[in-house]
């Protein structure tokens, strides 16, 4: 998995019914853009250490260019 | 059987200085049911939601109380290259829900007592497809061949 800062982390729900969780990824520190990543979680604004396992994604954005 | 990379959930780290309310609004806010806490990378103890409230709450601890306060230490740690098995004798051993996944003495994740369960009952549906088959169709072996 490889992400770029402002992209969105995304949870999916491991429950049915369960809605989908995402935060920001404001921090990326394995190199090439690889995990681990500081992520800002929704409305609270925590800010944690995060390991993606395989009920993540990663949204990218299109990061714009000078 | 599978190593453990392909069950681990995502893994949520904090530092021990974080408050016991911080940890209770991630959890809720990234939906999971525990914490690992992180001394740079390595994983020094892990913080459940059973933890926030007998630790914390039944015990009147404030909001800003660290987690490492309520962490269990520590921590059951497999690698991520681990068989399955291999998960299955660790939690069998610790009587324990949660094994942090690591690479290395890198926290990387974490897989749970539910994700190893899910996994074992696919496991065990495939065979019981066997048994189902020849209980509804029972095969007929052919006669024996006449004797010359």
């Amino acid at each position: 998995m490889r992400a770029n800062v402002g992209d969105k982390m995304l949870i999916k729900g491991h429950h049915v019914g369960e809605p989908d969780r995402d935060g920001e990824i404001i921090d990326v520190r394995g190199p090439d853009g690889e995990p681990p990543y500081v992520v800002r979680w929704g409305d609270t604004g925590h800010e944690t250490y995060f390991y993606p396992g395989s009920d993540a994604v990663v949204v990218h954005y299109a990061h714009g260019r000078a | 059987m599978q190593v453990i990379e392909r069950l681990r959930r995502s893994g949520v780290g904090l530092n021990g200085a974080a408050t016991v309310k911080a940890a209770a609004e991630v959890m809720e806010a990234v939906g999971v049911g525990a914490i690992v806490v992180l001394d740079g990378a390595a994983p020094v103890g892990i913080v459940t939601d059973r933890d926030l409230v007998r630790r914390g709450l039944a015990k009147s601890l404030p909001d800003d109380a660290r987690l490492d306060a309520v962490m269990t230490t520590p921590v059951i740690t497999i690698e991520v290259d681990a068989d399955i098995h291999d998960a299955f004798d660790l939690i069998g051993r610790h009587g324990i829900r949660r094994l942090v996944v690591v690479d290395g003495d890198r926290f990387v994740g974490v897989v749970s007592h539910d994700d190893l369960l899910v996994e074992l009952t696919a496991d065990l549906r495939q065979l019981g497809r066997a048994v189902a088959m020849e209980l509804h169709r029972p095969s007929h072996d052919p006669g024996l061949p006449a004797p010359l």
